[in-house]
């Protein structure tokens, strides 16, 4: 037999058509670069002490440094993160579960499932203040069949210093977006991996272990990176449902900015650039991981 | 050991019946090529011996024990599919190690395994390589290795060599063939394509429309198809119909002299396949006819042969005939397969 010649690697092969996909993308591009960009742009200066209106002119990583040294910054990047990592994990393992269990269900149930994702953050917050508050529909419900005797009795789960409310919202949320990741990479050729994996004498456990989980994770890892960023950055559902101290870094950062006092200002769109800063390396990761997948995706 | 029996096998999606009534007995050491069309229940009936697929009806037994029920990681039944489906995530020795470390076996033995089993599907030095620095046919190999190195009393091989181009395909099946003929694994090959299940099996199913219609051995299937539909699937393309009288059949286009049959008054299908007919300038003739149409196909010439109402193919070697050309056409007497009249049409 011949020795078969080895596949060119990718990289070597010469990127052509680039211009169409940029100039089709253009719209979505210039939008992001504009808003993202030019807030940047305008809120940088002013992070380091440019701001002629309060009458400050001399530029200075002070206000980064008083930020960083403030003890309220630990305690609000704590409960930020703890947000974002403990709404990000509940979440990517229920869709895990959601993804096995609808990868071979009917299209009408997957796009019942997909229903959550048109409906805005904001909207799902106020209605986790309706349901979940002390006098929510929830705990009237309960006092109605007699379970509590009246709203002091429910428990709280909004602005409560567990965030339940903030994480009840980024779960139901998130839940549908992280499924359809990992569904794509189940139903591309996950499945029949599993049959592989069956008639190679590997049971339930070692299946989950040794085929789902190595395939599942590029896309989980992806996809709860980019859940992450986002809740990391989040302002308007901690605003709405968390405790007011301590305060999540984003509605730490807003209460700064918006301070009557301009001198508070600077401290404020410090606080943002950093938030931007931790964002911006979760997608950075988020993207390196799926060019990994990609890659290994070749062999499907 | 491996004896597989598939007895009176029903293979159901939904409603729809993909096989009905399959049975077929696989020898231990045996090589039994399933051949058919696409989406004639090929696989299905794989998937039902993995166990990856419930059948609807029958039994299945191996060395006389019965597998329906049994789950498909307790089946000595191991599946080789399309696709190499290979785990990306590992590389090519803890792919073929998947099997052996799933039974938890010792790091020594797994290691000799594996190494005898990469020199086998002349895979030696390629251990270490990721899957997406292999090429087509490395997969397909790694795929196989991963398979054999378990030792399965059964292996179960769904058209592994149908994303291959021709070259690959043609190494692939020799190396197929000559590891079944050292291992002996008793062997299920599904394939679509029949030159490749005449070459590698010990015997051939022929299964069309979900029924198994022929079973036999390469040559049989080819040269004594059991119905014309199995004479068309191998190429067959001349059907003579008549009445057989004295010991010849007597056809609109001439009588054919059938030694050794017996049935007079029966009404017969014969067939002849196009490569069996001679075309002759001189010498005793059958038939004769107007060339209507040529086909260049290197070795051979494919010539359409009007004669009376009967259109004919012959394959021939000559390249020189041309359309509207009169042709004298031999048909061997031994080279006529009679097909066995159905029992309610024998006396028409």
């Amino acid at each position: 037999m011949t020795e078969e010649r080895r596949p060119i690697p990718l990289k070597r092969l010469p990127r052509t058509g680039a211009v169409r996909p940029l100039a089709l993308l253009a719209p979505a591009l210039i939008v992001v670069l504009v808003l993202f960009g030019g807030g940047l742009i305008l809120g940088l200066p002013q992070s380091l002490g440019y701001l002629p209106a309060a009458g400050m002119s001399k530029i200075s990583l002070k206000h980064f440094q008083r930020v960083l040294f403030d003890p309220d910054f630990f305690s609000s990047l704590g409960l930020t993160l703890y947000v974002a990592g403990v709404s990000t994990l509940i979440a990517a393992a229920l869709s895990l579960l959601a993804a096995m269990a609808l990868v071979e269900s009917p299209r009408w149930l997957l796009f019942i499932f997909q229903i959550p994702l048109t409906v805005p953050h904001l909207v799902i917050a106020i209605a986790m203040a309706f349901l979940l508050a002390p006098s929510g529909m929830v705990a009237r419900l309960f006092q109605n069949l007699g379970w509590i005797s009246g709203p002091g009795d429910f428990p709280l789960l909004i602005n409560d210093p567990f965030c339940i409310g903030i994480l009840l919202t980024y779960v139901w949320k998130e839940i549908p977006f992280m499924t359809l990741m990992i569904l794509s990479a189940l139903k591309n050729s996950g499945m029949e991996m599993l049959d592989v994996g069956r008639t190679l004498n590997a049971g339930p456990w070692q299946r989950f272990r040794y085929i789902l989980l190595p395939i599942l994770l590029p896309s989980l890892g992806a996809a709860g990176l980019i859940v992450f960023a986002y809740t990391f950055g989040a302002f308007e559902v901690p605003y709405l449902l968390g405790q007011t101290y301590p305060m999540s870094l984003p509605v730490w950062a807003y209460r700064n900015y918006s301070d009557v006092d301009l001198a508070a200002r600077p401290e404020g769109i410090a606080i943002g650039i950093v938030i931007a800063v931790g964002v911006t390396g979760c997608i950075i990761a988020s993207q390196r991981l799926a060019r990994g997948q990609k890659r290994r995706g070749t062999v499907f | 050991m491996g004896e597989l029996i598939l007895d009176r096998l029903i293979l159901r999606f939904g409603r729809r019946t993909v096989v009905e009534d399959f049975s077929l007995k696989v020898a231990d050491g045996e090589l039994v090529s399933i051949l058919g069309p696409s989406g004639v229940g090929k696989t299905s009936i794989l998937k039902a011996v993995a166990g990856l697929l419930q059948p609807a009806g029958g039994k299945i037994l191996l060395d006389g024990r019965p597998l329906i029920g049994t789950a498909p990681e307790k089946r000595p039944a191991v599946m080789v599919f399309q696709k190499p489906l290979l785990f990306p995530f590992l590389n090519v020795e803890q792919n073929i190690a998947f099997g052996l470390r799933m039974r938890r076996l010792a790091d020594s033995k797994i290691r000799r395994d594996i190494a005898s089993i990469m020199e086998l599907t002349r895979l030696t030095g390629l251990g270490r390589r990721r899957i997406h620095e292999l090429s087509g046919g490395q997969q397909q190999r790694v795929s196989l290795a991963r398979a054999l190195v378990v030792k399965p009393a059964v292996l179960l091989l769904d058209e592994p060599l149908s994303n291959l181009d021709a070259d690959l395909r043609q190494q692939m099946r020799d190396l197929i063939h000559k590891i079944q003929a050292r291992t002996r694994i008793t062997t299920l090959f599904v394939t679509h394509d029949q030159a490749e299940a005449l070459a590698i099996s010990h015997r051939v199913a022929l299964l069309l429309e979900g029924r198994l219609r022929q079973v036999g051995s390469p040559r049989e299937l080819f040269h004594r198809p059991a119905d014309p539909e199995v004479a068309r699937f191998f190429g067959g393309t001349n059907f003579l119909e008549g009445r057989f009288e004295k010991g010849a059949l007597h056809t609109q286009v001439g009588v054919f002299p059938l030694p050794g049959f017996n049935g007079n008054g029966h009404r017969l299908t014969a067939t002849i396949r196009p490569e069996d007919i001679v075309i002759r300038e001189r010498g005793p003739y059958d038939l004769e006819g107007r060339v209507v149409r040529t086909r260049f196909e290197g070795m051979a010439t494919r010539v359409w042969v009007q004669s009376g109402n009967t259109l004919l193919v012959v394959l021939t070697p000559d390249s020189r005939l041309t359309p509207g050309q009169r042709v004298r056409m031999h048909l061997p007497p031994e080279k006529i397969h009679v097909f066995p009249p159905p029992p309610d049409e024998r006396r028409a």
